[in-house]
């Protein structure tokens, strides 16, 4: 428990014993707000996922104050799980049965939202998630309870592989890290690249962590590969541009990669112009709503908002006009049935939450890193967009059709 | 042809960036019979303060020059404030002691730079490649070669050919003997760890632009750095540089030949060197 917290706690816990109110009704006194519970990896290697999270809900917080939900407030309550499953489920429990929330989102790595997902049908609680890409949430890990509003890791290679059949690169190496995401994400890429009657020269799998890339930018080059697709988590990605770069293969060899995030392109920096690669929200996609949302999000935290910026501010946004047209925060049931089939208008266009799987049908996005004088960093360019029947799987599974 | 000039390059730039760590984390076991698990987060430290003087001054030089010493004062702040105090206890408190340094300097950058990594541009002058054999290979590559060599040969110097090496070897043979013959043995241990966290520290700041300033860049370098240090033997200043040039090699050509299997060569060498030559390649049978 945070310092704060625990002040909190201890002041309304000490000011009720002493009046000798009962606990219900020292609950009602605060207007009753509506509890969204975010068990979010704040500490660690992804912590700068979670701090995403939390920037979206802070600027949400901030924009529902005025009118709340169903006119009561709303009250976000986070938890540090430092990306570990276990510490996931165990800040889960305490939120759904210490803080009485209904509403789950937040959770930053898909391990944490498979093990929190599982446990969602005993609760009673919906699960939302906004950053987890495995496939299997919405497939034959799928509950009733749990909703995905963003783009999943699937959705995202199929867009990238749809740009590619189409595109003049013909000879690929893929580097994945040596682990399942990184595995499954190069076996994916190999299978949809050969069926687009291309080939895939060379791959190899560094170990998570790896530090000087050398020898396998030295193994890309000898493979005279066009384009190099690459399935490295956040730091490692980084990394391999800077140097990959510096070694100037980059000219020789596109960089393409399965999700393109603006953190990198903060630290990368000019290294990264040309890459490209799937965006599952691109914060310079050109519609009114989201102008307007970049310039809130930049007036508040001083920065241009990432992709887990972006969608969880759509699906808290999205959240907030379900419980409204269920007319109810605490009948669970209801909320589900209002959610499945209901459409929103999202930043970058139009969702449809799926009914049978419960996947938001969304547009997908292939984009370049591109520099642009308006930014201190580069940004993606949308390159191709694609309609959300395109590159959402078939129902509750991880195929396209 | 040039591919085996390259991936020869490749494995001396990684080895004068683990030769940075492990000579000083070498050095300090020699002196103050500490195993010191925090070095690595000086390494981290850093890059974190070059990341800082370059994005304030804009000039990679200075901020070359000027990362060490501030990076050896921390550390040496440290030792006369936390260490000092626990030489006669046995090595298990220091042990601890370091770890708990290690874990609160790591969360202190954390807090200070936030969570994700930085990035920090080679000078000008070290930007883009030339040609080495007819394969294109980076400028700043070549420095970090270059910067280890001459940091090596200037340690090596400084141990053997000046009086104040003279008194750090010393210390490092005997220390009681040092005593009685009139050093300032906590003197000597304070400036030799400040000095060891100061090469740390340049090779933090050397590696930033070419792995950028990460959390967890001290836990990695460490365990790569014992390694060098168990195979060249500890305490041993050459057996750092030939540890350093074995685990580079084993991890470049490694990569290359071997990619599933290249992490446990390094680890295969220790663990031969550890049966067959406990001491090290260079250390001193005890």
């Amino acid at each position: 428990m945070r310092r704060r917290e625990f002040l909190k706690v201890a002041a309304t816990g000490g000011l009720g014993a002493s009046l000798g109110v009962p606990v219900y009704l020292r609950q009602a006194w605060a207007q009753n707000p509506i509890k969204i519970g975010m068990p979010a990896a704040l500490s660690g290697g992804n912590a700068q996922y979670g701090i995403q999270a939390k920037r979206a809900a802070e600027l949400f917080a901030k924009d529902i104050k005025a009118k709340g939900i169903l006119g009561r407030p709303v009250e976000f309550i986070y938890e540090d799980t430092a990306g570990d499953p276990a510490t996931a489920v165990r800040k889960a429990q305490k939120l759904v049965e210490k803080d009485g929330v209904k509403f789950l989102t937040g959770v930053v790595l898909s391990s944490e939202a498979l093990a929190v997902s599982a446990k969602c049908p005993e609760w009673k609680v919906i699960f939302m998630s906004t950053i987890n890409g495995a496939g299997a949430l919405t497939a034959k890990s799928f509950n009733r309870y749990f909703f995905r509003v963003n783009t999943s890791g699937p959705m995202g290679a199929r867009a990238i592989s749809l740009y590619l059949a189409e595109a003049p690169l013909k000879r690929f190496f893929a580097l994945g890290s040596d682990y399942a995401w990184g595995r499954d994400s190069v076996m994916s890429f190999e299978s949809q690249i050969t069926a687009a009657k291309k080939e895939v020269v060379g791959k190899d799998f560094p170990p998570v962590g790896t530090k000087d890339f050398a020898s396998y930018i030295a193994k890309v080059r000898q493979s005279r590969a066009q384009g190099c697709y690459l399935a490295l988590p956040g730091q490692d990605a980084t990394i391999f541009l800077k140097q990959a770069h510096q070694f100037g293969i980059t000219r020789e060899v596109k960089p393409i990669m399965e999700i393109v995030e603006l953190e990198n392109m903060k630290t990368v920096g000019e290294a990264m112009v040309g890459t490209i690669g799937s965006s599952r929200y691109p914060f310079t996609v050109d519609t009114p709503k989201n102008r307007d949302f970049v310039k809130r999000f930049h007036d508040m935290h001083g920065t241009y908002p990432d992709m887990f910026d972006g969608e969880t501010y759509e699906g808290l946004e999205w959240l907030a006009q379900v419980i409204q047209k269920a007319d109810t925060a605490e009948d669970v049931d209801k909320v589900i049935e209002a959610w499945e089939g209901s459409s929103y208008e999202g930043l970058e266009g139009p969702f449809l939450m799926r009914k049978c799987d419960h996947q938001a049908v969304q547009l997908g996005f292939v984009v370049e890193v591109v520099k642009d004088p308006k930014y201190p960093h580069p940004v993606p360019k949308i390159l191709a967009t694609y309609p959300g029947d395109k590159v959402t799987p078939k129902c509750r599974t991880e195929e396209f059709a | 042809m040039a591919f085996v000039a390259e991936q020869l390059l490749n494995a001396l730039a990684l080895a004068a960036l683990l030769f940075l760590v492990s000579a000083g984390l070498s050095l300090v076991f020699g002196i103050l019979r500490v195993v010191n698990f925090a070095h690595g987060v000086f390494y981290m430290l850093g890059a974190y303060f070059a990341f800082t003087a370059v994005t304030v001054s804009g000039q990679f030089w200075l901020s070359l020059l000027l990362v060490p010493p501030v990076v050896g004062i921390v550390g040496a702040l440290l030792e006369a404030s936390t260490l000092r105090f626990i030489y006669r206890r046995p090595p298990i408190y220091q042990l601890l002691l370091t770890f708990g340094l290690a874990l609160i300097l790591e969360e202190s950058v954390h807090v200070l730079y936030g969570p994700t990594a930085k990035g920090v541009d080679p000078p000008a002058l070290l930007q883009g490649s030339v040609q080495v054999l007819g394969a294109a290979y980076p400028r700043y590559r070549l420095f970090l070669v270059v910067l280890g060599v001459a940091v090596g040969v200037a340690v090596w110097l400084f141990l053997t050919r000046t009086r104040a090496g003279l008194v750090v070897r010393a210390v490092a043979q005997n220390s009681e003997m040092a005593d009685c013959l009139g050093a300032d043995v906590p003197r000597v241990r304070t400036l030799v760890f400040g000095a060891a966290c100061a090469l740390a520290g340049l090779g933090g700041a050397a590696a930033a632009p070419m792995t950028t300033a990460y959390l967890g860049m001290g836990v990695g370098v460490i365990v790569d750095a014992f390694v060098v240090v168990v195979i060249g033997g500890l305490g041993s200043f050459g057996g750092s540089m030939a540890g350093s040039l074995i685990v580079g090699a084993a991890q470049t050509w490694g990569a290359f030949y071997l990619p599933e299997t290249a992490m446990v060569i390094m680890y295969a060498v220790m663990g031969g060197i550890l049966i067959f030559r406990p001491w090290g390649l260079f250390g001193q049978e005890e």
